[in-house]
């Protein structure tokens, strides 16, 4: 073996580089003149011939290690080594290998049945071959009314021939059993076209016969044809094989071949026709391993087809059946090539589409065979890191196989991505619309508070009309009107929570002077009870959704309730109330902007920040307090004090929220418009707040 | 056997050529008689059989295309082995093309001797104004190695038809003086492709064991 492997490695290393023949490479190695053959050791056939008599006549005298000694005889032209070398271990195998056969029983019993007789034989052949008994029951329903003499010579024939070849076999080498198997096939055409029983048999019938004689011998003797233990048939399998294999980075663009690796439906067509190819091995009879090359070769004509359309031409045709035999990598290749040239039917090898076909294959695997960097239009380098597996690459056809199945996975997948996205573009959409519908409520919302905020600072006329009022009451005050007017423009201006603050105050303030009025207060009264009802307002008070409704009368009493809520507050206060001038008066010193009022003014200014009118004082404290106390209070004349008090509260307690100022307008301004003078002050512009601090107090 | 003993012999004419010379159209051109692709039905164009009459005898042409890549020139022998005649075709623009059908014809006669018959056809002669093989010089070549020689265009069908006819008749000329040359050459003939044999030495062997006398 491993000389074998030496040698063949010699050959390629020789034989290789170039594709083309060398007319040394044709010629006999024994230099004759004629034309070698590979297949007799690159002799020509008479030089084989001699060579493979002498030696035969010398196997039984001479041992059987003995080296052939032909060369000297017969070759003028010297041998190279290797050939010498592989010519010795040809033979040390053939021996090696009879000796082997002789110890098989099968082949005992051939040599034995050599001895006693053929009949046996022949039983010994059906015997053993299942197959052969299936043609023959096949024979018999064909061609058993051609009458009982046809089937007679026929399986004489066939008796005749198989028990010749097997005594041959041991003795002779496969080429002369092939020349043996052609002889007899031409025999019994022969005899068939000339003997008397077949006379009466159309032409027809004729070649099926010879056919039949074909099929039925060989399936027979396929056992023992077929790959054949005395040849190197099946190395040549292994070698092909593995070449194969390392050639499965080959590609069809390295063949030029127009197959297109990764559409679908070629990718079927090539395997139908490697598929095909494939079951060259499992049939038996030489015409059917052919039919199986035909079929295959016609799926790549069609694949052909499909790629390119139009005639398929051998330029076209060669690269792709190529491409196939690389991909299919057919089990025992050589065996089944050689089979078939050996012991099927030259003329059926030699026209037809079948023995084009057959050609073909032959020149595939020969191409292979000898396949080179050149011959795939590719460096040197690369041809060898690839052979070599230096470079591994996937080949295009696995990864055409991979990407099939990836692109399935894919498509399923973009599939998935697709669908997803249309579910996250429908939930942007909805996601848009609700922020749409979200805006469109903010803004609905924003201009029903703006609407309510619009009518909101409409309360702010009711200042207005309080204000005649306060004329009337405060002719005295005439002079403050001016300020009062300055007030209100900048109430207008500035947010409602400011002027919330500047009402807060001002109510507070102008509900003592009130007080002292019996009307006013029977006013303010009246127009408690109903506050008395919108206690609850209170509450609503906060947000401005508190209808204009509620607004002006609920003013009311927020700032009243502030005041209340303000008792308890008060009560700590107090001490400063008394410090003030007795809240009765409350409304005189601030008309005339006595001390008090800067007493109460100035904490007012520090701590009336906007954001602390809103502070949550006022609901909660308050409402619990609110009502029971303020109507008390007013009731009394403590609610006086206690409304001084606020004043000095409604500073330390962050201004009570801005709600409660609107109320405290009315009241406000309706009853001492001198007051407000002060109070937008503070609350309006800081500049003014803190002015007025400082002008109180100079005042 | 074919050619023997059935009643339309048979010759197997093997198409040789560098690739794009036009072997494909040209025998396209010759079985179906057409040339655009479009109309043309076959589906394979390596492999066609042609029956034909020459004096009142049909014969059957079987004409093996070969691909014409360089690469596949190394398997020649397979394809033209046992082969009766060959068409090797040229492109008369393309003088490297002639050169081929020279390598070709080299090799043919060494591998096959004198038997086979060789046309040697300058196609594409419908761009006579491109032609770069001189007419004289083809033409001698032809003569020299004894081979048949034609100018044709597949496209414009000229000297298709011509060419395989005379082809035909001087294979069919062959094998009749060969076959009046004797049975036992004729029977080397059908010897396997595979192994051109030359000598009648395994006969004997095969014809003295079996019972061959018997079948006669």
């Amino acid at each position: 073996m491993p000389m074998q492997r030496s040698y063949k490695y010699i050959m390629y290393a020789t034989k290789q580089p170039s594709l083309r023949i060398n007319q040394a490479d044709l010629k006999c190695k024994t230099g004759c003149g004629f034309y070698g053959n590979a297949d007799w050791n690159g002799y020509c056939s008479k030089c084989y011939r001699n060579q493979m008599e002498q030696e035969r006549q010398k196997r039984p005298r001479h041992a059987q290690s003995q080296p052939p000694t032909h060369h000297g005889e017969s070759s003028k032209a010297p041998v190279p080594p290797g050939f010498s070398k592989f010519e010795e271990k040809k033979k040390q195998q053939t021996d090696k290998k009879s000796k082997y056969l002789k110890s098989l029983p099968v082949f005992r019993k051939a040599s034995n049945v050599k001895d006693v007789g053929k009949p046996e034989k022949h039983v010994n052949v059906r015997q053993t071959n299942p197959d052969a008994d299936k043609l023959m029951a096949e024979f018999l329903s064909k061609y058993g009314h051609l009458g009982d003499d046809v089937r007679k010579d026929f399986l004489k024939c066939i008796q005749l021939f198989t028990t010749k070849l097997l005594n041959e076999m041991e003795t002779k080498p496969i080429d002369e059993l092939a020349e043996m198997a052609q002889k007899y096939y031409n025999l019994y055409n022969s005899r068939i076209n000339s003997y008397s029983i077949y006379t009466e048999l159309d032409g027809d019938v004729r070649i099926e016969l010879e056919d039949f004689f074909e099929k039925y011998s060989m399936v027979n003797l396929y056992t023992w044809l077929f790959c054949p233990s005395f040849t190197n048939d099946e190395e040549k399998d292994l070698s092909i094989q593995d070449r194969i294999r390392k050639l499965n980075w080959v590609n069809a663009h390295h063949l030029d071949c127009c197959i297109s690796e990764t559409s679908l439906e070629v990718r079927d067509l090539v395997y139908a026709a490697i598929t095909d190819l494939l079951g060259m091995d499992s049939v038996k009879a030489p015409q059917e391993k052919l039919q199986c090359v035909v079929k295959c070769c016609k799926s790549v004509v069609e694949v052909l087809q499909h790629c390119q359309g139009g005639p398929v031409s051998a330029d076209e045709f060669l690269p792709a059946l190529i491409f196939v035999v690389l991909k299919a990598n057919p089990a025992r290749l050589k065996s089944n090539i050689l089979y078939v040239t050996r012991f099927c039917k030259d003329s059926r090898l030699m026209q037809g589409e079948a023995g084009y076909y057959f050609t073909n294959l032959c020149c595939a695997v020969s191409f292979i065979e000898n396949l080179t960097a050149e011959s795939l239009n590719m460096p040197e380098q690369d041809f060898h890191a690839y052979m070599s597996g230096e470079v591994t690459t996937v080949s295009a056809w696995d990864s055409a196989l991979v990407a099939c199945e990836g692109m399935h996975q894919l498509c399923e997948h973009l599939a998935l991505l697709k669908m997803l996205k249309e579910r996250n573009i429908a939930i942007q959409d909805e996601k848009q619309e609700l922020m749409e519908d979200m805006k469109k409520l903010k803004e609905h919302i924003f201009v029903r508070v703006s609407s309510v905020l619009e009518r909101t600072p409409l309360i702010i006329k009711p200042r207005e009309l309080p204000l005649p009022l306060t004329d009337d009451f405060e002719s005295s005050t005439g002079s403050l009107m001016a300020n009062v007017a300055l007030v209100t423009q900048k109430m207008a201006r500035t947010n409602k929570d400011k002027s919330k603050l500047n009402l807060d105050i001002t109510p507070c303030i102008s509900l003592p002077p009130e007080d002292g009025d019996n009307e006013r207060n029977k006013v303010i009264q009246d127009q408690l009870s109903p506050f008395n009802d919108t206690q609850s307002l209170d509450g609503l008070i906060t947000p401005e959704e508190n209808s204009i409704l509620g607004l002006s009368k609920v003013n009311y009493d927020i700032d009243f309730s502030d005041l209340s809520a303000d008792n308890s507050m008060a009560e700590a206060l107090t001490p400063e109330k008394k410090c003030s001038p007795t809240p009765s008066f409350t409304p005189d010193p601030f008309s005339p902007v006595g001390t008090s009022c800067t007493i109460t003014q100035q904490p007012l200014i520090p701590f009336s920040v906007p954001s602390q009118i809103s502070t949550v004082l006022e609901p909660q404290k308050f409402k619990d307090e609110f009502v029971i106390p303020f109507l008390e209070d007013f009731s009394k004349e403590k609610h006086e004090e206690t409304l001084l008090d606020k004043v000095e509260f409604t500073p330390t307690s962050n201004l009570p929220p801005p709600l409660n100022p609107i109320k405290p307008e009315y009241s406000g301004f309706s009853r001492q418009g001198f007051k407000i003078p002060n109070i937008p002050c503070n609350t309006g512009d800081l500049h003014s707040l803190t002015l007025e601090p400082g002008t109180s107090k100079q005042e | 056997m074919a050619n023997s003993s059935s009643a339309t012999p048979s010759f197997k004419v093997v198409l040789l050529g560098e690739g794009c010379v036009g072997k494909t159209s040209l025998v396209l051109r010759y079985v179906e008689d057409k040339f655009n692709n479009k109309h043309i039905t076959t589906v394979q164009a390596s492999f066609l059989n042609k029956k034909i009459n020459i004096d009142g005898k049909r014969i059957t042409l079987a004409i093996w295309d070969t691909a014409g890549q360089e690469k596949f020139h190394a398997l020649g022998p397979i394809y033209y082995r046992s082969s009766n005649g060959a068409v090797l075709v040229y492109d008369i623009t393309d003088q490297d093309s002639f050169q081929k059908v020279k390598t070709w014809v080299k090799e043919l006669r060494k591998m096959l001797g004198r038997e086979v018959c060789l046309a040697i056809v300058g196609n594409k002669i419908d761009l006579e104004k491109d032609r770069t093989v001189p007419v004289q010089e083809a033409e001698e070549y032809a003569t020299k190695v004894g081979a048949l020689h034609f100018f044709t265009s597949a496209k414009l069908n000229e000297g298709v038809e011509e060419t395989f006819l005379s082809l035909a008749k001087q294979m069919l000329a062959k094998s009749e003086e060969k076959e009046a040359n004797g049975n036992l050459s004729r029977q080397n003939s059908l010897r396997r492709n595979m192994l051109v044999v030359t000598d009648d030495e395994p006969e004997t062997a095969p014809t003295k064991s079996c019972c061959g006398a018997g079948g006669a």
